[in-house]
């Protein structure tokens, strides 16, 4: 294991959003006051702007992912490598594009949600 | 809309300016002041109080509001007074978010119209500095942005050089999906039961005693889907740690856990990312409230606070708005949904409800307030939760679209519905071949053909020369694109399904013709595909069908002139004007089938199927068969007129009769003779009618319409006499009584009934008298050729049978034609004396004769046939009543020449119990010299063609099937029609034309369509009552 976890969403309503690129799970507030767990160069602790550009309350669907490295359904899911946590199955919405830039500039790779 | 404007206003604007847009905003508004100042700490006190002055309209949000602030307080600790406002001014906005929706999820409609009468007051009242504040808004946002990435890039490369770098790298390498699909080695997902709504909950409580527990817990994930509800997966290797897991946790119940097989374990968790794309003009759908179902389109969106402003055609009672602002009572329970309507300024006032002219202070625009509901060119604009929308799949009707543009421009409002549209195509919308049209872009208006679809582009081979050979075009971009002659089928929309040819092209609206209904239909060329095919489309749902006459839930009527997929289309029942609702199968309240009758201008009785022309209104001069009668207005059925699938509807007191009187009255001189003219027909029609419709007594096949028609017939009769002139001639009424007590075989009891009311009204002698005049000119409507046997059975014209002047009476006719001879030469009330030629047939003389008085009492009697019987009293077929019968009023006649005893006529054919033909045992056919038949005797089973017909019923038959063996006599029963095929010659049995020959020149389902020998005149003619001749 050795990660340590993320935050565990404290609550379970429309307060809830998604990272729009690893998919983690928190409250609104969790977000801007801790980051995303997993995408830290987002840099949304503190900044609203930023937790509302880079996350989103539309997603679909919920996974609890206790260990990562050994759950087939994070690995299938494309979590499996980040640390356990809420996840979301999908988000609809594609990160903005100056984001999607950031992420390139820190060498992490951003896959948009696939469309149906 | 308004309120989101301020929102983001409380996101992005930066420090300096928010405090000077506080105070402009303090000092612009004397809004709490006092309070404001009371409630002011130190640097940031300027925020709390705007946050304050939010607050104060959702006094929820104070207690919170409060805690997170020292929560926030303390958590941005060291960051220095900067820091902490830093922290503080978005923290007020989010704060003020997440409340609001908690608040509207509860109260939605309430909370919302206190919200807009609020905003649009501070909104309206300072719309300068809105303005200029916007323009201001961006230059600082840069700024920022452009600090932040410097500095995050630092930060990051710094981070991430040592650490986790790695890690995302790998996860990055794109590792195709399938090499991850789930193998034996793999978790297993189990299934459990979970409480309903808590999915999520459980999902993050078993994370939770994860965390707490540690690797204790051997589960690896637990998986929450939205839509399926009171179920969580748990992976985990063993079923044994699953339920080590959810030992203890509240939302668990259950000790249920199923194995998700291998194969499935994908499935569960490929979920389709909702992709919500809402944006300014989608079209949506209201999910909740008054305007459930209705078609709304987005003005904006506010993805934060989770919250969308539409555009509705609004539903508002004005009358109940106005008792509701000037506190009348209101009734606590909304009777009705009232219709949508676009609001009417000038109405509203009219009902002095205050309507205050505002301009938006975010779009400029200027809207209507009315009780705190906005409303632009008649749309009502209402900001509601995006929980309470749905966007998926929204495929506006056409209808819908062209009432969402009546009022604004048209024009623009055509790409609007086009883009949603083209958002909802189907894969494989475009085939190679198909013609297009761009629609967008620089190629705008090019027309081509399809050559090959991609993903999203589609190649065309372009019409016009001197551009490449194919073009790619975005899918988006295209449409397909027909021309007029073109023969479609539309695949999609409200009228999916329908067939027919493309008349018009409309942009990219085309107008068909409708294979089924002959009518136009508008559909989106998107819609629809190029083929041959013709169908019938849908006609029915439920239990309601194409035409039907149908009550609506608010009390109006109307008959369906077109089904639509989910929904039909009624013409009302509103005489004035032609008024067509579209309805959805729940707001009917159920079909009309009884049948009236009402009374023309000149007083004519009409009943359905009559024939009527229309003389006043929009629709005059239109005529054709009456299709539904109801509460005085009918359903006219003309198949000349185009709109409304042929159907008019129109008073009637504004149609006549075709064929009818004028009037009776005036013609027939006095009030007297009139008075005869409308009473007799309730006793005499049965009769004409049901001979009519019945056709041989054998005809048992062709009677489905008989059927049901002898009920109505009587039905008819009843509204008929109700509602005469002479209101006062009651006895009428009971007359039906009659009737029905015939049918469960009381008649001793009402047959004396029916006769004191008739004889109460002391009419009765000049009733006769009035009636027997009338016999010859009954003679000159026999015209076979123009009273097709179907018209014959369809048209009720009842009183005209007895009417002298009615120039045609298709029901008589076929009694005349049958026995030509009749009319003039054997008076009716001779009745001893069967004209014995008449039905060239089984004479039932005796038969008649031997029915016993009683017969009533026999099981079986029909009650139509009883009071046919009992209405034809005079008429010259019953040749075996005793000559008193028809003269005398007394409760004899009826009974003895009611063949209601007759132990074979079939309850609704009293019409074949008329017929003088069968005595009460013949059940035969309907014999008539010079046919072929099938003699079935001792055994043997030879044709023959018959050459007489005996008055006893029996036929005289030459043997072979030219007639040229031994004669014998056979008995009906030994007797057997030959049934003729296409291209024989036939000799028709019975209706109006019986006795004539011809040849059967097709076969229509039960129908027979006959060219006469003699007229060359082609009939359609039931099959029944046609037989082979040799």
């Amino acid at each position: 294991m050795g990660t340590a976890p993320a935050q565990i969403p404290t609550s379970f309503g429309h307060e809830l959003r998604a990272c729009l690129r690893c998919r983690l799970v928190k409250t609104y507030d969790q977000f801007r006051e801790s980051g995303c767990d997993n995408c830290p160069f987002f840099k949304m602790d503190g900044d609203n702007e930023r937790v509302v550009d880079c996350t989103t309350p539309n997603f679909n669907g919920m996974i609890s992912v206790m260990d990562p490295a050994r759950s087939w359904a994070a690995r299938w899911l494309r979590v499996g490598r980040f640390v356990p946590g809420c996840y979301t199955l999908a988000v609809s919405e594609a990160l903005p594009e100056d984001l999607q830039a950031l992420c390139e500039e820190v060498h992490v790779q951003y896959v948009p949600p696939k469309r149906v | 809309m308004v309120r989101r404007f301020d929102d983001e206003e409380d996101d992005d604007v930066e420090e300096e300016e928010y405090e000077d847009e506080e105070e402009q905003l303090l000092d612009d508004e004397d809004y709490d002041l006092d309070e404001d100042v009371g409630r002011g700490r130190g640097g940031s006190s300027k925020k709390r109080g705007r946050s304050d002055f939010i607050d104060d309209l959702a006094d929820e949000d104070d207690e919170e509001d409060e805690e997170d602030d020292d929560e926030v307080y303390g958590g941005g600790g060291g960051g220095g007074g900067r820091g902490g406002k830093r922290h503080k001014a978005p923290r007020d906005g989010s704060q003020f978010f997440d409340l609001e929706a908690q608040v509207d999820s509860d109260e939605e409609e309430e909370e919302d119209e206190g919200e807009d009468g609020f905003i649009v007051d501070s909104g309206a009242d300072m719309p300068d500095e809105d303005v200029g504040r916007r323009m201001r808004r961006p230059l600082p946002l840069r700024e920022d942005e452009q600090e932040d990435v410097e500095a995050l890039e630092r930060s990051i490369q710094a981070r991430y050089a040592r650490s986790s770098h790695a890690e995302y790298d790998e996860e990055t390498t794109d590792v195709e999906q399938q090499a991850l699909l789930p193998s034996v080695r793999d978790p297993k997902l189990w299934m459990v039961k979970c409480a309903i709504g808590r999915e999520r909950e459980t999902a993050v409580c078993l994370m939770q005693k994860y965390i707490d527990k540690g690797s204790e817990l051997q589960i690896r994930s637990v998986i929450a889907l939205d839509h399926l509800k009171n179920y969580i997966y748990i992976e985990a290797d063993k079923e044994a740690h699953v339920r080590e897991a959810i030992k203890g946790i509240r939302n668990i119940f259950g000790a249920k856990i199923m194995l998700v097989p291998i194969r499935e374990m994908t499935d569960v968790l490929s979920v389709e990312s909702k992709a919500i794309d809402l944006s300014r003009d989608t079209w949506v759908r209201m999910k909740i409230g008054t305007y459930k179902g209705d078609l709304a389109q987005v003005v904006d969106v506010d993805n934060v606070r989770q919250r969308v402003t539409v555009k509705l055609i609004p539903r508002i009672d004005l009358q109940a708005l106005a008792n509701k602002l000037e506190g009348r009572e209101v009734a606590k329970k909304k009777a009705f949904v009232p219709p949508p309507r676009f609001m009417n300024v000038d109405e509203a006032r009219e009902l002095h409800i205050r309507v205050e002219h505002r301009r938006d202070p975010m779009s400029g625009d200027y809207f209507e307030n009315i009780g705190g509901m906005l409303f632009k060119d008649g749309f009502l604009y209402k900001t509601v939760s995006m929980k309470s929308i749905s966007a998926q799949n929204i495929k506006p009707t056409f209808d819908e679209l062209e009432k969402f543009r009546t009022p604004s421009v048209k024009g623009e409002g055509e790409m609007v519905g086009l883009s949603t549209l083209f958002a909802n195509r189907k894969k494989g919308h475009f085939m190679k071949g198909d013609a297009v049209i761009v629609v967008k872009g620089d190629l705008k208006n090019l027309k081509g053909w399809v050559e090959k679809v991609e993903e999203e582009n589609v190649h065309i081979r372009p019409e016009m020369k001197g551009l490449p050979k194919t073009l790619a075009v975005n899918e988006k971009e295209l449409c397909k694109y027909f021309e007029p002659g073109n023969h479609v089928k539309v695949v999609a929309g409200t009228k999916e399904g329908a067939t027919g040819m493309v008349v018009k092209v409309e942009q990219h609206v085309l107008i068909i013709l409708s294979d089924t209904t002959k009518e136009h239909i508008r559909v989106f060329a998107d819609d629809v595909v190029e083929s041959s095919e013709v169908t019938t489309g849908v006609t029915k749902i439920g239990d309601y069908e194409l035409h039907d006459l149908v009550l609506l839930d608010n009390n109006s009527f109307g008959v369906i002139i077109r089904v639509e997929r989910e929904a039909f289309q009624v013409l009302k029942g509103v005489p004035e004007r032609p008024e067509v609702c579209l309805v959805k199968l729940r707001e009917i309240k159920c079909k009309l089938e009884k049948k009236f009758d009402v009374q023309d201008r000149y007083r004519n009785t009409v009943s359905v199927k009559d024939v009527v022309r229309i003389l006043e209104g929009s629709c005059k001069g239109k005529q054709g068969p009456v299709e539904h009668i109801y509460k005085g207005v009918l359903f006219v059925y003309d198949r000349h007129h185009l709109e409304h699938a042929g159907f008019i509807c129109a008073k009637a007191g504004s149609c006549c009769v075709v064929g009818g009187a004028r009037s009776n009255g005036n013609r027939n001189g006095d009030s007297l003779s009139r008075f005869g003219g409308f009473k007799t027909p309730p006793r005499v029609p049965p009769s004409p009618r049901r001979f009519s419709r019945g056709g041989p007594p054998f005809d048992s096949g062709g009677r489905h319409r008989g059927g049901r028609g002898g009920h109505d017939a009587l039905v008819g009769t009843t509204v008929k006499i109700r509602q005469g002139p002479y209101k006062g001639y009651r006895g009428r009424v009971v007359d039906i009584k009659v009737d029905r007590n015939f049918v469960s075989d009381n008649v001793v009891i009402s047959t004396p009934h029916r006769e004191t009311s008739r004889y109460g009204m002391g009419s009765e002698t000049p009733m006769r008298s009035a009636r027997t005049p009338l016999h010859p000119y009954m003679t000159p409507m026999r015209d076979p050729g123009a009273t097709p046997i179907h018209d014959g059975m369809r048209t009720p014209m009842r009183d005209r049978a007895w009417n002298p002047y009615a120039p045609m009476s298709p029901p008589r006719d076929n009694w005349e034609e049958g026995n030509p001879a009749s009319w003039g030469t054997s008076p009716q009330y001779q009745p001893g004396s069967p004209p014995s030629r008449a039905y060239e047939a089984p004479t039932p003389g005796s038969g008649w004769a031997s029915t016993p008085g009683g017969s009533y009492s026999e099981a079986g009697t029909p009650r139509d046939s009883g009071s046919a019987y009992g209405c034809n009293a005079p008429s010259p077929y019953m040749p075996s009543t005793p000559s008193g019968q028809p003269m005398t009023p007394s409760s004899g006649p009826y009974i003895p020449g009611t063949p209601g005893g007759q132990p074979m006529t079939p309850g609704t054919g009293g019409l074949d119990a008329m017929s003088p033909v069968i005595g009460p045992e013949s059940e035969g056919p309907w014999f008539v010299p010079d046919i072929l038949v099938n003699v079935h005797k001792s055994g043997d089973e030879t044709l023959g063609v018959i050459q007489e017909v005996l008055p006893d019923g029996s036929c005289k038959v030459a043997l072979g099937s030219s007639g040229s063996g031994d004669t014998v006599i056979a008995m009906p029963s030994e007797m057997e029609i030959i049934p003729p095929k296409k291209s024989d010659k036939i000799k028709i049995m019975g209706g109006s034309l019986r006795g004539l020959t011809g040849k059967l020149i097709g076969v229509d389902g039960t129908d027979g369509i006959v060219r006469i020998d003699d007229s060359l005149d082609v009939k359609i003619l039931d099959l029944v009552i046609l037989a082979k001749l040799p």
